[in-house]
């Protein structure tokens, strides 16, 4: 809740009095309202620099320096002032904070000198206002990874845990070949393999000169087949040893075994092992040359060994829609001039449009503007189409290539922003929950307005799991009224009364009793939810005394139990009035009280 | 032709064009309303200076332009109750703090309607939580406008509640409340009959001295 809405709490309460003449039951006593003394103007003097606000303003936020008694350790007796030996610039905005409520992040100032000052004044950065955040943000990572950087240049060489296992050091060798020289070696070992593998594909194709008892030119592949046969092995040696080592060390090995790096290492290796397997038949030898033309897979193992190729298939695969859009659209163009080539040069005699798909190769020739020449339009009306298709083609593929370029950079920088949203929205959350605080007699004045309404109405608040379960006993009651003597007989005073001391974030009720009356039955559900972490802060110790508590079995008391209360609203620190010292506790999810009537 | 469905095929997204409305918008919320001087505040009301200070500060923190209309009203309202629907209730509420009727509330009413509810006779709160109940204003209550309030109040505690509500618990609310105000009955609650039934009840009498001290 707004701190500036708590200004208008005394109005809700007053508007209380409407419902007097219609409630129920008896209000329940006000809190005792302790007068904290006037509301005066407190002077800080910030290295010079004055600045004044309300009491009020500061005490807004309890959790801070300012606003606790931490701020009487920096009382100048002599001044009458509290003196802070800090920057007044960056105070500005400190004070800003607690009289908005928002926290502003000044572009101009130095982020590390921000954060120190938050730091002193006991401020969490993650409450800092949405307009500013992202900016606060990027600047903090910006220093946090220019630090990582300046302490990486330092102690890079003694990286040394010894206390990951052999099968984690491996991992982290093949993860980041920086870490360790071995790693260093065997990174640029396959590095070199893979070059030599790819330029023994490429120059066995080449020719090489007769051979000697042929005519005509062989390609080298042919001439020196030992050797290149030789060097495939070993390549294919090297790949697989690194391959299965890769799998031994990976943590997860089914999901190594399903990453695409994985899957080109397979695709790399297969033809080599399928040839082995096969024999030379020929029925299968045109099979299996297809197979070799997997080999040059293993270029794309370089994409271990540069970022710059990881970045582009992402960035493909991210833009996969645009270039979908653009393939669509090239190919009803294509569809649509090679139609009309087709029946434009069907009367020519010896035209080579034989068909439309025919047609296909010459609109997509023209279109990119290759012009092979293989396929002429001969009539007049082909040739006007023709043009008609070139011009057209030098738009369609010139447009949206830039459209598609921008597209990548903001599909690119948008989904990295998006992620560091995601990223600062989680933070941002568990920081405010953290801090935002109003003050503990807001909170109890607030409470006691809600107690008189559920007085008003003569019903209580509960969370939903108590509303179903009650709504199931309600309608289980009706059926089972025998079995109410045991159950009422049992001491359930001082279970309940421990319950109603706890706090607890859910439960489960196995609902296994079939009570009859509803007071049993409540008080079945409430030592039921025991069994739950306790923390300290119950509704009923703000209104009863610690010794009222242990008496739940008096009659007077008409409503036992389980009234729930789940407020979304950040939790209350202490107590007001004379009870034991409860720690305040942060909740991130809801916070459930018990309170008993 | 390829272009022309190109471009058709990539709009994905639809554009607004909204500027011209904001505008519009920012130039009438920059009406701004300053109350009378704080002498005249502090005699026609029961508070003192430091108190309407501080209502002051805390009225126009919230409302900076210096008026509340009934979105802001119920809005403030609601935050103080999150589990049910407020909204109901901060309707009738606004409008028994409008005393000119005129949509909006100055501070003068807000300070006005305070200064009745925390520092006036009993008499005096009991007169405007007439004026609250009788939502035409007609000067008499009956019961479809008691039902009313009843039914806002219960709006404000929302669905989860101990005991489930079932059936039409307002309205079973309201025949007990009805049956003991309406004195001769008429069928409507007069002024002089809703005092008198308020002031016999002892209940009522002490739980409204409760809000005193909340300022």
């Amino acid at each position: 809740m707004a701190a500036g809405v708590a200004a208008w709490l005394p109005f809700a309460r007053a508007a209380a009095i409407g419902w007097m003449p219609v409630a129920s039951a008896p209000m329940p006593p006000p809190p005792r309202d302790k007068r904290r003394g006037q509301d005066g103007l407190i002077i800080l003097n910030v290295s010079g620099t004055r600045f004044q606000t309300w009491r009020n303003t500061l005490e807004r936020y309890p959790d801070t320096l300012l606003g606790s008694t931490e701020r009487d350790f920096f009382f100048h007796e002599e001044t009458n002032e509290y003196f802070f030996d800090r920057d007044p610039d960056i105070f500005r905005h400190i004070l800003n904070f607690y009289r908005t409520g928002k926290l502003h992040y000044p572009r101009h100032e130095c982020i590390s000198a921000y954060d120190e000052e938050l730091a002193f004044f006991g401020i969490i950065p993650e409450i800092i206002g949405d307009c500013c955040y992202e900016e606060y943000k990027d600047r903090r990572r910006e220093n946090v990874e220019r630090i990582q950087d300046d302490e990486e240049n330092d102690n890079n060489k003694d990286m040394v845990l010894p206390d990951m296992s052999f099968r984690e050091t491996m991992w982290r060798a093949f993860e980041n070949p920086h870490t360790s020289t071995m790693a260093l070696v065997f990174y640029y070992v396959t590095g070199f393999f893979i070059a030599v593998s790819v330029m023994a594909n490429v120059v066995e194709t080449v020719p090489c000169g007769s051979g000697p008892n042929r005519a005509k030119e062989v390609s080298c592949g042919e001439r020196y087949v030992l050797a290149f046969f030789c060097l495939d092995t070993a390549c294919v040696m090297i790949f697989t040893v690194e391959y299965l080592l890769r799998l031994i060390a990976a943590p997860s090995r089914y999901k190594f075994v399903k990453s695409v790096m994985s899957i080109i290492d397979v695709v790399a290796i297969m033809p080599y092992y399928i040839g082995l397997v096969m024999t030379d038949n020929e029925d299968v030898s045109g099979a299996f040359v297809t197979l070799r033309v997997f080999r040059v897979f293993r270029i794309f193992k370089f994409s271990r060994h540069s970022a710059g190729l990881r970045i582009l298939g992402y960035t493909l695969k991210s833009c996969a829609s645009e270039l979908g859009f653009l393939l669509f659209s090239l190919t009803m163009a294509i569809i649509i001039f090679a139609t009309v080539m087709f029946y434009a040069e069907k009367g020519s005699s010896a035209s080579k449009f034989t068909s439309i798909p025919a047609a296909f190769w010459y609109t997509i020739v023209t279109m990119t503007t290759l012009g092979y020449g293989d396929m002429v339009p001969k009539t007049i009306i082909g040739k006007v189409v023709g043009s008609v298709c070139s011009l057209s083609g030098v738009l369609v593929i010139a447009l949206p290539v830039p459209v598609i370029v921008s597209n990548f950079s903001r599909i690119y920088h948008q989904s990295q922003r998006a992620e560091k949203r995601r990223a600062q929205k989680a933070s941002k959350q568990t920081g405010q929950a953290l801090v935002c605080k109003s003050n503990p007699t807001f909170e109890t004045q607030h409470h006691h307005l809600l107690h008189c309404l559920e007085k008003t109405t003569n019903h209580e608040f509960v969370d939903e799991q108590t509303y179903e379960t009650s709504c199931m006993e309600v309608s289980l009651a009706k059926p089972s009224m025998s079995r109410s003597s045991s159950l009422s007989s049992s001491p359930h005073g001082l279970s309940s009364c421990c319950t109603r001391r706890n706090k607890r974030k859910s439960f489960n009720v196995p609902n296994s009793y079939m009570a009859d009356g509803r007071r049993s039955s409540i008080q079945e559900l409430s030592t039921i939810q025991i069994r739950e972490r306790p923390m300290s802060n119950s509704r009923s110790c703000l209104n009863a005394k610690f010794e009222e508590t242990v008496h739940l079995n008096s009659e007077e008391q008409s409503y036992i139990t389980a009234a729930v209360i789940s407020m979304p609203t950040p939790p209350v620190t202490t107590p007001e009035g004379g009870d034991s010292a409860s720690s305040p506790n942060f909740l991130q999810s809801n916070i459930v009280r018990v309170s008993a009537l | 032709m390829g272009v022309v469905f190109g471009t058709f095929s990539m709009h994905t997204k639809q554009v607004t064009f909204r500027t011209d409305n904001v505008d519009d918008e920012l130039e009438m919320t920059m009406v701004c309303h300053r109350p009378e001087g704080l002498e005249q505040l502090e005699a026609q009301t029961n508070f003192t200076k430091q108190e309407l200070q501080v209502l002051y500060r805390g009225f126009k923190n919230e409302c900076p332009s210096g008026v509340v209309n009934e979105e802001t009203f119920k809005h403030i309202y609601a935050q103080f109750f999150p589990h049910g629907d407020a909204s109901t209730y901060a309707h009738y509420l606004f409008n028994a703090f409008d005393t000119r009727n005129d949509g909006s509330i100055k501070f003068e009413d807000f300070v006005m309607g305070l200064s009745t509810l925390l520092r006036g006779t009993v008499r005096e709160k009991l007169e405007w939580t007439f004026h609250l109940y009788d939502i035409n204003r007609d000067g008499f209550i009956n019961k479809e406008e008691m039902t009313e309030i009843v039914r806002a109040i219960y709006d404000m505690m929302g669905k989860y509640t101990y005991p489930a509500l079932k059936g039409d618990v307002p309205k079973q609310h309201v025949d007990v409340f009805f049956e003991k105000m309406d004195k001769n009955k008429d069928g409507v609650v007069t002024l002089e009959e809703f005092v008198l039934a308020c002031q016999e009840d002892e209940n009522m009498m002490r739980s409204m001295q409760l809000f005193e001290n909340v300022m």
